[in-house]
């Protein structure tokens, strides 16, 4: 019986593989980049009154789970977990869409799942008050956690970096075989705003090198030459328009979340979702963005890329 | 196991989960300085230096009272000065064999007046108004120790043992927060030099030196319950051997109560079975060999206390207005929030370190010589280090003796220690003309304002001291390295004995309005400095559109 069910599965499988195939090709032949539904998306914009459910369609729409995550393989969430506040607060990412990656890393077979940030206020209150722990505790494998002893980070070249030649990086961002950013949408008051990208601040040591001694913005876009998440999942179900990073600040509920699996696309569309200090910005406002696309390091040309909304 | 060592390895145990537990968020219902609170002298030398009654102070008084029933069971079974001093012995006085007349009460009792004139110059002094509790108050030394050297110990050994042991996945990531203390180096050197005396005799801190020993031996001259020995006896001299306070006479019949510490050692090991401890055993038939300390030495303790106090008094840090219009204070003399006025301060502080064990961020610290002899050891925030935690009241709630009050968050909210005030020639924004908002991005209190003046491209920085309450968070986060260009200074500070801060505070016109509405926040939403201008931009690069127009950390389009 099994066996039957295996070559049925095969053949439809094939059959799919093909069809995916043939489906690809034409719409390069036709030099579309839109049009065609199976096309994996660029970025994926999930609408809805459910935060877990936004974070699973988008991810779904983005290839599924399984495109990122293999069975047995370590892997590291960074959301954002650095404030003693609430989600209501939205200084912190909200814990239903980390626990809804991290059930999808679970169900993809990761062995392990490590939910990190070194965080700024005291560890234990920011990791009770964010919820995360106690969210993600019936998520198998998984833990959560604040790192913030020396003796966990490594000092590791950064080979590409313009001003930043080295950096004290979590070791356990090393050596995982998944990053995934979760972070929350918010304002900051040094580097405009806090997403994906500022957010990879989470997994190093020194930061207060980055903000005196670099230029805070050209320092994250050296950094994530070496912390690239190969999926970046952006919480968007409230934003921190203004007042960011810790808050308080104003507040607006957008209900959606973002997901690319390219870091600063993701974080330009965030930008351009959301209404910061009460006015509208263009993504390459914000200098590390905009440094970040110049470098080629992701696209920040949202008009050409294949952005999909989608209902969850 | 003896009933004794289970009762000090409980007690012990107690003590230093008590201990462990005094930190923030400190658990309700809790009380972790009821050691403290047991000890005798701490309630004696309160009561005389300050003259009140404080129902904290009972404990002490029922310890002095089942003393007078029971002897000195305190010494043997709970005070973790005694036990851990036992613990010690162990490989301290290893090899060590002593006959039996050599460690008869008459062979061993030329220090034990010691004891009494310690007792009677902490005594004298606090006549005089001035506590020198903490010198010998094994509570205070015993406390201080283990919170001030050996928590920080255990933590700074967590850290390094921990990746050499994680085999375990789950211990892979485990993490202590350090702790470091002013004086640790002399804290832990009065200790070893305690401990080190046991090479002289055992326990010889509790023998000969402990005021709160002393005070206790003189209600247990001739407690209710006592040691018996009956005429089974046949004088083996065993007891005498092993009693650990060498409180057994020559004759074994006759022991010496005020030093026995009812261990009930002698017992246990008695061949005869001959020992009992029951009420109204043996009478002391004579006074024994009397080393108690003589009139002359009296004298000479109760002398050098009242000196002393006085000497205190005349100190130039001393705190009491008695003709000055104003005393001499150390500007940098931050006390915790909710500490009582200095003179009443320092009489109440115990200088246990619960406070500095407890406080979260590690701002508390013991202060060496800055409040003047008489402050030694007594707790001083350091801002520069770290700062206050907005929402933690801590401190006040470990005190034993209340002299950091223990307030309500609101209430600690307002009690403001100190004033913000800002040294131009250091700040990157008046001196150097750099865009850094620092100071104000961290105060929990929106205390700092940022003004543009004339010369000057960028705004610079200004305090509203009837905002600011002194907690510490822009000294502590100041971008400049070296000495802060912001720091605190006691001006403005709200010490009260009693009643409202909250009150006090609109009284006096200050508003302190915290950024925050979460009541756990322990600390200013950010800081994770921002844009210390430490580097400066270029100016052209913000073209013609002025820069506050943006929000911060956008760029024109």
């Amino acid at each position: 019986m099994p066996r039957n069910t295996d070559r049925r599965e095969f053949l439809k499988g094939g059959l799919l593989t093909t069809a995916a195939v043939m489906a690809g090709g034409s719409s390069i032949l036709m030099g579309s980049t839109r049009s065609v539904a199976s096309e994996t998306p660029d970025i994926v914009i999930a609408h809805g009154p459910n935060p877990a459910g936004n974070a699973r369609s988008a991810v779904e729409a983005l290839g599924g789970i399984k495109r990122f995550v293999k069975r047995g393989d370590k892997v590291l969430i960074k959301p954002n977990m650095s404030f003693a506040s609430g989600p209501e607060r939205a200084a912190n990412t909200n814990p239903a869409v980390v626990r809804e990656v991290a059930m999808m890393c679970s169900e993809a077979g990761a062995s392990k799942i490590s939910i990190l940030d070194n965080c700024l206020n005291a560890p234990a209150d920011c990791l009770r008050l964010s919820k995360i722990p106690e969210t993600c505790k019936s998520v198998p494998n998984t833990y959560v956690d604040h790192v913030k002893a020396k003796r966990l980070f490594r000092e590791v070249p950064v080979k590409d970096g313009l001003r930043l030649k080295t950096m004290s990086t979590l070791v356990e961002a090393l050596e995982a075989d998944v990053l995934i950013a979760v972070p929350i949408g918010k304002s900051h008051a040094a580097s405009g705003v806090s997403l994906s990208m500022k957010g990879m601040m989470g997994l190093i040591s020194d930061r207060i090198a980055f903000h005196s001694r670099y230029d805070l913005h050209e320092a994250i876009v050296d950094m994530i030459t070496v912390l690239k998440p190969r999926l970046v999942v952006i919480d968007g179900t409230r934003i921190l328009s203004s007042g960011g990073p810790g808050g308080p600040g104003k507040v607006i509920p957008l209900n959606l979340v973002v997901a690319s699996t390219d870091m600063v696309a993701a974080d330009a569309q965030m930008v351009a979702l959301g209404t910061w200090y009460g006015k509208k910005f263009e993504p390459g406002q914000v200098r590390h963005i905009r440094l970040a696309a110049e470098r080629e390091l992701g696209r920040i040309d949202l008009d050409k890329l294949n952005v999909v909304n989608i209902k969850a | 196991m003896r009933f004794q060592r289970i009762t000090q390895a409980v007690s012990l145990s107690v003590f230093v989960g008590l201990l462990y537990i005094a930190a923030h968020p400190y658990p309700e219902g809790l009380q972790s300085d009821f050691f403290l609170r047991l000890d005798p002298l701490i309630s004696v030398v309160t009561v005389l230096t300050t003259r009140e009654w404080y129902w904290y102070l009972a404990p002490g008084i029922i310890v002095l009272l089942v003393t007078l029933l029971f002897g000195r069971i305190f010494c043997g079974h709970i005070c973790p000065m005694g036990s851990t001093l036992d613990v010690l012995q162990v490989p301290l006085r290893s090899g060590t064999k002593l006959s039996a007349k050599e460690s008869s009460y008459e062979a061993t009792a030329q220090y034990r007046g010691w004891k009494y004139i310690v007792l009677l110059f902490i005594v004298a002094a606090a006549c005089g108004g001035i506590s020198l509790v903490h010198l010998g108050s094994p509570l205070s030394l015993a406390t201080r120790f283990y919170g001030l050297v050996l928590y920080p110990l255990a933590l700074l050994a967590g850290d390094v043992v921990t990746p050499l042991v994680a085999t375990l996945p789950s211990l892979g990531n485990l993490q202590f927060p350090q702790k470091v203390f002013a004086t640790n180096a002399f804290v832990a050197a009065m200790f070893v030099a305690i401990a080190a005396l046991v090479r002289f005799q055992p326990r010889f801190w509790c023998r000969n030196l402990c005021p709160a020993g002393a005070l206790m031996g003189l209600v247990a001259a001739v407690p209710l319950v006592r040691r018996k020995v009956s005429d089974a006896c046949n004088e083996c001299g065993l007891c005498i051997r092993k009693c650990p306070m060498s409180a057994i006479s020559g004759d074994p019949k006759q022991t010496v109560h005020s030093e026995c510490i009812v261990c009930q050692r002698c017992r246990s090991l008695c061949p005869q079975s001959a020992i009992s401890f029951i009420p109204f055993g043996h009478e002391p038939r004579k006074l024994l060999y009397k080393p108690d300390p003589t009139r002359r030495g009296i004298l000479l303790a109760l002398g050098s206390g009242f000196l002393t106090a006085g000497l205190m008094h005349t100190g130039i840090n001393q705190p009491r207005q008695r003709s000055a219009e104003r005393v001499l204070v150390d500007s940098r003399l931050i006390r915790p929030p909710g500490a009582l006025p200095e003179p009443q301060f320092l009489t109440q502080c115990v200088r246990c370190g619960e406070c500095m064990k407890a406080c979260p961020t590690n701002t508390l610290q013991p202060v060496w010589l800055a409040a003047g002899l008489e402050g030694l050891f007594s707790p001083v925030m350091t801002p520069r280090l770290a700062a206050c935690a907005t929402n933690c009241n801590a401190c006040g709630k470990v005190c034993p003796t209340g002299s950091i009050r223990d307030v309500s968050l609101p209430e600690k909210q307002h009690a403001k220690v100190g004033t913000a005030w800002i040294v131009q020639s250091n700040c990157l924004a008046w001196e150097q003309d750099k865009r850094c908002l620092v100071c104000d991005e961290v105060c929990p209190y929106k205390a700092v304002s940022f003004q543009p003046v004339a010369d000057h491209r960028n705004a610079v920085p200004f305090v509203l001291e009837n905002r600011c309450s002194g907690c510490g968070w822009c000294e502590n986060k100041c971008p400049v390295a070296g000495a802060s260009a912001i720091r605190i200074n006691i001006i403005g500070e709200v010490r009260l004995a009693s009643g409202s801060y909250i009150e006090k505070a609109q009284e006096y016109g200050l508003v302190f309005r915290s950024r925050s509405t979460v009541p756990d926040r322990l600390a200013p939403g950010m800081f994770d400095t921002p844009d210390s201008g430490a580097v400066s931009r270029p100016s052209t690069e913000h073209g013609v559109i002025p820069e506050e127009e943006l929000p911060p950390g956008f760029t024109p389009k």
